[in-house]
């Protein structure tokens, strides 16, 4: 039986706090140490000082952490377009419990195979010998194959759409699962045409739904290395590239900084999230 | 009141619904007047709640031949462009939204303007005596107060008739009692068309004008509460209507006055209830209610009476319910006297005129 944590003797708990402070916040607290030194000769100057913020701004590794929020947010916000009705159909539109399980099954499948070889597979379709350039060259739509297709952001983002799907899908099906009937059924006997009875009801009520698929999905992306790798080619570096190199030459202050940073953006963020989610899951739109 | 078109505000003429190649109702009619109280009385399954949910229009029926609300034909409009509202059985309140809100939202999609869709809820909410609830979040609200939301955010719609499905059925008993009272003197304000599907017939019996007996997707009887009680016209009416000894019984004479019957060889008097008289030799259903038996006290032509033994007595409070055997077989009985203790064996006697006898089936 769920038991309050008030409830819970403080020695439990406080174990706990003992071990996610250890594997969790300890590192991070390093990590803003360090980013707070600076480096010499591959050595660490214990000096506070800000130089490696400065680096970072200075450096075009800001230009890299803007893409990478840019590439997160175009992606999380088409699977936000793809998932909702997705996962409606799923949770309210069928009412076969069968058609209901092979579909989460086969979100789930997909994440049997790595991430590389599942990534991989775009290389050979997008490519300028590829069946879409072949198919587009076929039908005289255009002369010359498409290089923008492989190897660009454009590339990036096709990839980054598999994987991150279900991370979208689930949440928001829980949500929508958890809505009452009976609910959906009054707006409609209220007169409520189906948009407004999206927009007023569903909506809002899908929103933890949202706010944790968001999460869910934009964050992971961040710092996802192998999507940009394979499918960007070396054209679109992004953030994890970014910090994966510069701990490569050993720059260890540097890349702290760019973490913290990015610690930063994202905690900002996900405290946005779950205040739009608060105040429109309260008072409707 | 006089029958005529312009009392009648709903008219359903053989409607029949399939769920796949099952059906769910057989060709059903139905009517109803304005301010009259009609319930939809039936065990689960018996097709009440699907010809409910037809009659908002959140399921278009299959096939029917009449479907005018109000005069208007409905047969293809659904819910949301019908001129009726439901009060769901857990009373589908949207939860992020507080009582004022849920009881504006209709107005809100009939897109009335703010200022006057707030004067209506609120004048809506005092109707049901919630006005000090306005602004209360739904989850903190009794069982009883989100009924009356409920009830008050179709109400605000003034539709023509008000559907209401199983709105008791979740609350506990004595509330329940009390809301039975409440939703009555409210229609009876209102002057408004209630349609009202319960399991219980002591709801019915209680709320009704008029009673829709329902099984297995068709109406089976239809009268008022006396009628439903008293002259059931079927072994499933009586049996449903809380008719407690049923017997098979078999016609013997069929006169003006009555129907003579033999029951395990002894010879019964009684009422027929269904349509048209039996013809002698026939097996039909013989049936009497255990309130209506008592103690036999001096031998009246009047009665049906039979030599009895006390097999078993339950204490139940108010009364005591006894079975003695019989030659009919077990008969119960019911005994106000609670504290009297009952004798072991006794001429017990009822009624002839109480004795129903309608068809088996």
């Amino acid at each position: 039986m769920f038991r309050p944590p008030t409830h819970v003797a403080p020695a439990s708990y406080m174990s706990f706090v003992l071990i996610w402070g250890l594997v969790a916040l300890l590192p991070t607290a390093g990590l803003l140490l360090w980013s707070t030194l600076t480096m010499e000769n591959f050595q660490i100057v214990w000096e506070p000082s800000l130089q490696a913020y400065r680096d970072v701004l200075s450096s075009g590794r800001w230009q890299v952490t803007i893409r990478t929020l840019e590439i997160a947010a175009i992606v999380t916000l088409i699977e936000i377009l793809l998932a909702v009705p997705f996962a409606l159909w799923l949770a309210k539109g069928t009412k076969s419990a069968g058609v209901r399980t092979v579909s989460l099954a086969l979100l789930t499948i997909p994440f049997f195979l790595s991430l590389s070889s599942r990534t991989i597979v775009w290389r050979g379709v997008l490519g300028l010998n590829g069946p879409i350039n072949a198919a587009l060259l076929q039908l005289g739509i255009i002369q010359e194959p498409l290089d923008w297709l492989l190897f660009s952001q454009f590339s990036v983002i096709l990839g980054l759409i598999g994987p991150y799907f279900p991370t979208m899908v689930f949440p928001l099906y829980l949500a929508f699962m958890l809505i009452d009937d009976e609910v959906l059924a009054a707006s409609k006997d209220l007169g409520a045409s189906p948009a407004f009875t999206f927009w007023n009801v569903i909506v809002p009520l899908g929103l933890p739904g949202l706010g944790a698929g968001i999460v869910f999905t934009f964050v992971p992306m961040i710092g996802d290395p192998v999507v940009p790798e394979l499918l960007g080619g070396g054209n679109v570096v992004v953030l994890s590239a970014s910090v994966q190199s510069l701990l490569r030459i050993l720059n260890y202050t540097v890349a702290s900084a760019l973490s913290v940073l990015m610690l930063v953006i994202l905690v900002a963020m996900i405290s946005l999230v779950a205040a739009i989610t608060a105040r429109f899951a309260k008072g409707g739109l | 009141m006089t029958n005529t078109s312009q009392d009648r505000i709903l008219e359903v003429k053989t409607l029949w619904h399939y769920y796949g190649n099952t059906p769910a109702l057989r060709g059903i009619d139905l009517e109803a007047r304005r301010g009259e109280f009609v319930t939809l009385l039936g065990p689960s399954g018996s097709g009440k709640s699907t010809l409910l949910r037809i009659l908002a229009g959140l399921e278009l029926p299959t096939d029917v031949n009449v479907m005018t609300l109000d005069g208007q034909d409905v047969s293809n409009i659904p819910a949301n462009r019908r001129n009726v509202s439901t009060v769901f059985q857990h009373y589908g309140l949207f939860p992020h939204l507080n009582v004022r809100e849920n009881v504006e939202y209709g107005l809100r999609a009939r897109k009335v303007p703010a200022a006057d869709r707030r004067e209506r809820a609120l004048k809506m909410l005092e109707q049901v005596q919630l006005s000090d609830f306005a602004e209360r979040p739904i989850a903190r609200l009794s069982g009883g107060q989100k009924q009356r939301v409920a009830i008050a955010r179709s109400l605000v719609l003034e539709p023509v008739i008000l559907l209401l499905d199983e709105p008791l059925g979740a609350l506990d008993e004595k509330l329940r009692i009390d809301m039975q009272v409440e939703l009555l003197e409210l229609q009876r304000r209102l002057e408004m068309t209630f349609i009202y599907v319960t399991h219980s017939q002591e709801e019915a019996l209680t709320m009704s004008d008029r009673i829709l007996l329902m099984n297995d997707g068709d109406i089976v009887q239809t009268g008022t509460p006396e009628d439903m009680f008293d002259r059931p016209n079927s072994r499933f009416s009586a049996s449903f209507m809380g008719v407690e000894n049923l017997f098979d019984a078999k016609v013997v004479a069929v006169s003006d006055a009555g129907l003579t019957v033999e029951v395990n060889g002894a010879s019964i008097e009684g009422v027929w209830t269904g349509a048209s008289l039996p013809s002698v030799g026939e097996t039909i259903c013989c049936g009497f209610r255990s309130e209506r038996v008592q103690i036999a006290d001096d031998s009246t032509t009047s009665m049906n009476s039979l030599e009895g033994k006390l097999t078993s007595h339950i204490y139940k409070g108010k009364y005591l319910d006894l079975t003695y055997q019989t030659a009919l077989g077990p008969i119960r009985m019911r005994s106000w006297q609670s504290h009297a203790a009952p004798t072991e064996t006794a001429r017990i006697a009822w009624h002839k005129d109480q004795t129903i006898l309608c068809p088996k089936s």
